[in-house]
């Protein structure tokens, strides 16, 4: 430490206390609010799965689809969103198209003026990892009716909404609240028989938000196989 | 006469196989049909008796052999899966039961946890042979199934099985294989006992409480509760289990779809210590628990009228809470060393121009606002994220403590003169009227939000839960006001600079304040390693002290560099090795693991938090008392030393049977995080009465007092 003798009329401290409120306090507080935001980075994540609760705003997703389109779920409002989580290998969602429901429920819900959204978040490498072009040709070949297909296989989307099989639906009204979580029909089966014997609790609850009414059941049993997320 | 009847044999088994092959159904002995094979599973129909008779009750099931890796599912196949089906077609007046479900087995697929059976497993169904049929007919049963089998993929299967029984005046239990297949899955029969089960509600997290003579800690190392219906629990969530004497609990995360009014059965699987099994049905009794979604405030203090309201508050009010909570926040220890930068500033621009004077006031709130938008912000995407984030949340990390601590170490240095930053020595000479270090008047403001963080003023810690529960607008409007605060007296030093006027000329008395005004930043650096101790340890001591060394050491090069001697390339290599050595030893505290609390937490006559226990002390009905605290929040440390050591404090909570339960929220904990956001109080400190007789909470003020603890104890009892 330097000794310094100075009179009134010098002011040498002057530069020493203006160099700690410029550059000290600059790099200092860098640090400071890097090792903040570091500090945040380093929080392990909560539960793994949970699905969102109904009633709040559904979490927020930004993503392209298999054609180049932005799905951004902010730029939606306005318009009701079903989210249908899939996976074409799964033999409980082979049931739903194999036996044209899935089909029909799309068809119905984009001509009502809803966007449909089908979420592929299969790890690469995992059953129903597909690329774009695959997954359009499914589509077509399908006769699908998705206003678009979003591939997440880093499960980005997937773990923000807790999707744990496919199929698992999610209806999400013109305001951005989630109103449904759960599964696409009540009886958990692979049989196609079933899709006519089953009370479609999805279609009711797809319904009812764009009818501007209450769901009944706003959250049931989602059932399929799993969704298959990294490991 | 041997060749007719060698012919009439020929022509019978002919017969019977043709009708074999025409009934078109595996069918086989009597005991078990023919298989259905794949490459993950042979499925058969098999029945634990050789011959019926009449009016016989007996049991046939469906036996599957699993591959290795694979399984089948239960009745409530948990988070995916289907369960199987068997259907029988029976000859008329026969009767069939449902399936008596064996106890499962939880098996775990990456995050979803499914429910069912590995290896072998039979499914029962107790059929009853009508009374009419006669010895010498044959008793037919038909059976449509489909199951489900998975390993990673899911493989949907489906069979047809027959079973004929000769029908005799007796039965013949069936032996062999057979008869060991039964036997196994019935080891796994559920049981009933005299146990009586109820399951409280307690908000976010459900109880499950079974009282039984025969339940002791011995018998029972470890327990899992498997719902018969979807949506009771949430399937993939541990259960934290607590045995004693007669009695054990287990603690569940509530399903998505909980219904107090609807069916809550299931099994609750029990194991010994040499792994035994059993699984006993239950039928819990649902409550909920007092004081859930509800609490009542101490009314003595007006700072927890305001913890109350600000649940509900509108804007304008939680506003304004949040802006005296920030001008609170200036008094706070944590805020003190920045203070302590600012007062320096300040004794220089005392005799110098106001114009820069409120300028610099405009840029510190600007940094201070800035910080305070961007951790909301920061709060706001984590928790979108599904984290679960609380207040303060950055102190929990050891490696940010270190980095502060660090941090503070380098300012303090610099405060009294060991380097400088930025324009090396200069000359005499040099006047005020010189540009104002606007941009560090900016960044001291972000610095001054980073140390202020941990330490919860008392209208803080309400504003912020109400804050963070509301909509993103809102919050981000709440954290501005907070900035405010904070800000507010240096902010008002620049809009009325007359004041500055008021403090004294410059002179050797600044140079001697200066110095003085870093041993706040060593205390505060020194705080830090003292909470770094409690998060990672003697290691952590090590770490955090030695990155103290390299800090000093790398500081006094750099002021040596700045005097002008020595060879600029060789210091500068020095000083960037002391950085580089910094850089390296962060990431060690990562390994570093926490210290065992559980010695200071008994010492203190405390008991760890848990939320189990407290539900569990709850509907005892026993008086509890709850302190949230953590090593980095000096209100919480201050309160324990002045308040809640106090002789008088604990001869009261020994006179009343209170139980004093201490979350340690140091280093991350979703229960107690849990705990707190039910109360929509997102940090700490946090201190919660909850009287005898499982009545409603009571929320104290964040800051205590004897009286303030005394009386509440002491009005609780009267009551």
């Amino acid at each position: 430490m330097s000794k310094i003798r100075y009179s009134s009329a010098e002011t040498p401290i002057c530069s020493r206390a203006s160099a700690i409120d410029r550059r000290a306090a600059l790099i200092g507080a860098t640090t400071g609010v890097g090792a903040l935001l570091a500090g945040g980075a380093l929080l392990r994540s909560g539960p793994a799965l949970a699905a969102p609760p109904v009633g709040q705003p559904a979490p927020a997703f930004s993503a392209t689809d298999t054609k180049g389109v932005a799905r951004d779920l902010a730029s939606l409002k306005g318009k009701v969103v079903v989210l249908e989580w899939t996976n074409a290998e799964c033999p409980f969602v082979a049931k739903h198209y194999n036996s044209a429901n899935m089909q029909t429920l799309q068809k119905e819900a984009t001509a009502a003026g809803a966007i449909w959204l089908s979420v592929i978040s299969s790890a690469p490498g995992e059953q129903g990892y597909v690329e774009a072009s695959t997954a359009n040709a499914l589509t077509v070949s399908r006769d699908a009716a998705p206003t678009g297909v979003i591939l997440d296989p880093s499960g980005k989307i997937g773990h923000a909404y807790g999707a744990q099989t496919t199929p698992h639906m999610y209806v999400i009204d013109a305001q951005g609240v989630l109103r449904y979580v759960g599964g696409i029909d009540s009886i958990a089966s692979t049989q196609i028989a079933d899709v006519a014997k089953a009370q479609p609790l999805f279609r009711e609850a797809f319904l009812a938000v764009s009818q501007g009414r209450s769901v009944k059941n706003a959250v049931t049993r989602p059932y399929g196989c799993s969704v298959k997320y990294s490991s | 006469m041997r060749r007719c009847a060698k012919s009439r044999l020929l022509w019978i088994v002919l017969m019977g196989a043709i009708a074999t092959l025409a009934g078109g159904a595996r069918s086989g002995e009597a005991a078990e049909s023919a298989a259905h094979v794949s490459p993950q599973a042979s499925v058969t129909l098999i029945s634990d008796v050789d011959r019926v008779a009449p009016g016989q009750r007996f049991r046939v099931g469906l036996r599957q052999k699993l591959a290795p890796h694979w399984h089948s599912y239960w009745k409530n196949p948990g988070d995916a899966g289907a369960a199987p089906t068997l259907a029988l077609q029976l000859p008329e007046g026969a009767t069939a039961s449902e399936i008596d479900w064996p106890g499962p087995d939880g098996i775990d697929v990456g995050t979803v946890r499914n429910f069912g059976y590995e290896n072998e497993i039979v499914l029962p169904v107790t059929v009853t042979a009508p009374a009419t049929i006669r010895p010498g007919q044959t008793f037919s049963i038909v059976a449509d199934a489909d199951w489900l089998v998975c390993a990673k993929l899911c493989i949907p299967e489906a069979g047809k099985f027959r079973l004929d029984f000769p029908v005799a005046a007796a039965s013949l239990a069936a032996g062999g294989d057979v008869a060991a297949a039964f036997a196994a899955t019935d080891a796994r029969q559920p049981e009933r006992r005299q146990w009586t089960a109820r399951l409280t509600d307690e908000g976010a997290a459900l109880a499950l409480t079974v009282e039984g003579d025969d339940i002791t800690a011995a018998a029972i190392k470890s327990a899992f509760f498997y719902p018969a219906e979807w949506g009771v629990v949430v399937h993939a969530a541990a259960q934290q289990l607590a045995v004693d004497a007669g009695r054990l609990r287990l603690a569940l995360e509530k399903g998505a779809s909980f219904n107090a009014q609807g069916d809550v059965s299931g099994l609750l699987s029990i194991a010994d210590g040499e792994g035994r099994r059993r699984w006993i049905e239950i039928a819990p009794k649902v409550e909920i628990a007092p004081g859930v979604g509800a609490a009542k405030t101490v009314s003595a203090a007006k700072i927890d009228g305001a913890v109350a309201e600000a649940r509900s508050l509108p804007l304008a009010r939680a506003a304004l809470f949040a802006f005296l909570g920030g001008l609170i926040l200036n008094l706070m220890p944590c805020v003190f060393p920045v203070l302590a930068i600012k007062a320096a500033s300040i004794a220089r621009l005392s005799g110098g121009a106001l114009r820069e004077l409120r300028l610099s006031g405009l840029f510190y709130t600007l940094g201070v606002e800035v910080a305070f938008v961007a951790l909301a912000g920061a709060l706001l995407v984590a928790r979108a994220g599904g984290a679960a984030v609380g207040w303060g949340f950055q102190f929990q990390s050891p490696i940010f403590v270190a980095a502060m601590s660090w941090l503070l170490l380098a300012i303090g240095l610099n405060l009294s003169g060991v380097f400088e930053v930025g324009l090396g020595a200069t000359g005499a000479g040099q006047n005020l009227a010189e540009k104002p270090g606007h941009a560090g008047s900016f960044f001291t403001g972000l610095l001054a939000v980073v140390a202020a963080t941990p330490c919860t003023a008392p209208f803080m810690g309400a504003a912020v839960g109400a804050a963070l529960s509301a909509s993103p607008l809102v919050c981000l409007a709440l954290f501005a006001a907070l900035g405010l605060g904070l800000a507010a007296p240096y902010a008002l030093l620049g809009l009325v600079p007359r004041l500055a006027r008021l403090l004294p000329r410059p002179g050797a008395w600044m140079l001697r304040l200066r110095q003085a005004l870093a041993f706040p930043m060593y205390a505060s650096a020194a705080w830090l390693v003292w909470v770094l101790a409690q998060q990672a340890g003697d290691i952590g001591v090590l770490i955090a002290l030695a990155g103290a060394l390299l800090v000093a050491f790398g500081a006094w090069i750099y002021g040596v560099g700045q005097q002008g001697s020595g060879p600029r390339p060789i210091l500068r290599g020095l000083v960037a090795a002391s950085a580089l050595g910094l850089a390296a030893l962060l990431p060690q505290l990562g390994g570093a693991a926490a210290p065992r609390a559980a010695a200071t937490t008994a010492a203190a006559g405390a008991e760890p938090f848990n939320s189990a226990r407290l539900a569990a002390l709850r509907q005892a009905g026993k008086p509890v008392f709850v302190n949230m605290t953590a090593a980095w929040c000096i209100t919480c440390l201050v309160n324990e030393r002045t308040t809640l050591s106090t002789a008088a404090v604990k001869a009261s909570f020994q006179s009343h049977g209170v139980v004093y339960l201490k979350g340690d929220w140091t280093n991350q904990n979703p229960e107690i995080t849990d705990f707190l956001r039910s109360f929509s109080h997102d940090g700490v400190p946090f201190y919660v009465f909850y009287p005898p007789g499982g009545k409603d909470a009571v929320l104290l003020p964040s800051v205590l007092t004897e009286a303030a603890v005394v009386d509440e104890l002491q009005g609780a009892v009267v009551n």
